[in-house]
């Protein structure tokens, strides 16, 4: 909030952000563990005879490993399109944090499962033939008042032609 | 020690966690192994171009493992670590989340019983329909049927008017009426030959008697 006029508060890391740092922290211990003086002092024969040589050689030793590491998490990341699933899941938490309760989880059961996914599609179903019916059933109204309006007028000219026919008579 | 499965991140991510770990574990260790190598390569070529000295190879092999075995137990620690902070903290889905392509079970969640309700419901509104269907065609056969017998009725009481109107045109407004007269006539003449003729059996039985 700006209201306190202090600085905003910064977001919580995202995910892309700590897998980020978490990689390069195993590196950077991992070259302090594996330092210089811990590798001359295993080739110390070596280390006695060719100090500089060592020395060259040990450098080359961190800086091709910590190549080799990075491009193998960057093949993981482009590989998985890890970078958009983190943006993807973060946002997807900020959006449930005010859902305390444990969310759905596939039960394992795939019919017990496919249930639910069904149930929207059943209940498009059900309101389109409620609204047929309610349709067929207000024509079928409408027609059957013709059917009697017909049967009326049959019944009209049957009369009329018997009042002819007695005329004639 | 009961392993989580994380099937569900498995689901979002398309892998499973922990194998991607396993995978970038093994990576790793390869990488390793392999600078090492190198690095032990480098070396005694470097020794070929000392011919005087005393360093054997052997030497330089267990110098390598030494070394090896040293970064391999700080490398397992290390991994070990980050691993337990990615699978807890950035591979993970939280209880409380839900993907969006299972929305709808949050939304509709139907019991066994609930589904098959709503099954029922619109089979039975099926029926219901088929036979509004049904009724339907009936009455429109019916309806098609008076037309018909309409427009026979209507045809015979035009014949009707047609005679009224021949007659209006001659100007025997009262044909109707003399033909009626005429119908009327002849039943009457017919009575009246029936009569003579009763009349005249009576006399030649008279005759025969007499």
């Amino acid at each position: 909030s700006g209201s306190d006029g202090g600085p905003p508060v910064p977001a919580a890391p995202g995910r892309a952000q700590v897998f980020a740092a978490v990689v390069d922290t195993f590196l950077e211990k991992l070259v302090t563990a594996g330092s210089y003086q811990r590798f001359a002092n295993c080739y110390r024969c070596f280390y006695r005879l060719q100090p500089e040589m060592t020395r060259s050689i040990y450098d080359q030793f961190v800086s091709q490993l910590q190549t080799s590491i990075k491009e193998e998490i960057q093949d993981v990341k482009d590989e998985g399109n890890l970078e958009v699933l983190f943006n993807s899941l973060d946002k997807m938490v900020e959006e449930a944090k005010d859902h305390k309760e444990p969310a759905w989880r596939p039960s394992g059961i795939p019919e017990e499962d496919v249930r639910s996914a069904m149930v929207p599609y059943l209940l498009k179903h059900r309101s389109y033939l409620q609204k047929v019916l309610k349709e067929k059933e207000e024509e079928n109204r409408r027609v059957a008042e013709s059917v009697l309006a017909g049967r009326d007028r049959i019944a009209e000219l049957q009369q009329l032609i018997q009042a002819r026919k007695l005329a004639w008579q | 020690m009961s392993v989580n499965p994380m099937a569900y991140e498995a689901q979002f991510f398309g892998f499973t966690p922990q194998t991607c770990m396993l995978r970038v574990y093994i990576a790793f260790q390869d990488y390793l192994f392999e600078m090492m190598l190198v690095v032990e390569t480098v070396i005694l070529k470097k020794l070929d171009g000392f011919p005087g000295c005393k360093i054997s190879p052997c030497q330089i092999r267990k110098s390598t493992e030494k070394f090896l075995l040293f970064m391999k137990e700080h490398f397992d620690k290390l991994f070990s670590k980050m691993e337990e902070v990615l699978l807890q903290l950035v591979l993970n889905i939280p209880e409380n989340v839900l993907l969006p392509e299972d929305k709808v079970h949050e939304q509709y969640p139907y019991t066994k019983e609930q589904f098959q309700a709503l099954q029922d419901e619109i089979q039975q509104l099926q029926q219901q329909y088929r036979a509004e269907a049904s009724a339907g065609q009936a009455l429109q056969a019916e309806l098609e049927e008076q037309k018909a017998v309409q427009a026979e009725l209507e045809k015979i009481l035009q014949w009707f008017d047609g005679l009224d109107n021949i007659c209006r045109e001659h100007g025997t407004s009262n044909f109707k009426e003399s033909f009626a007269f005429l119908t009327q006539n002849s039943k009457k003449l017919q009575d009246v030959l029936k009569d003579v003729e009763e009349k005249s059996k009576k006399i030649k039985k008279h005759d025969q008697l007499l």
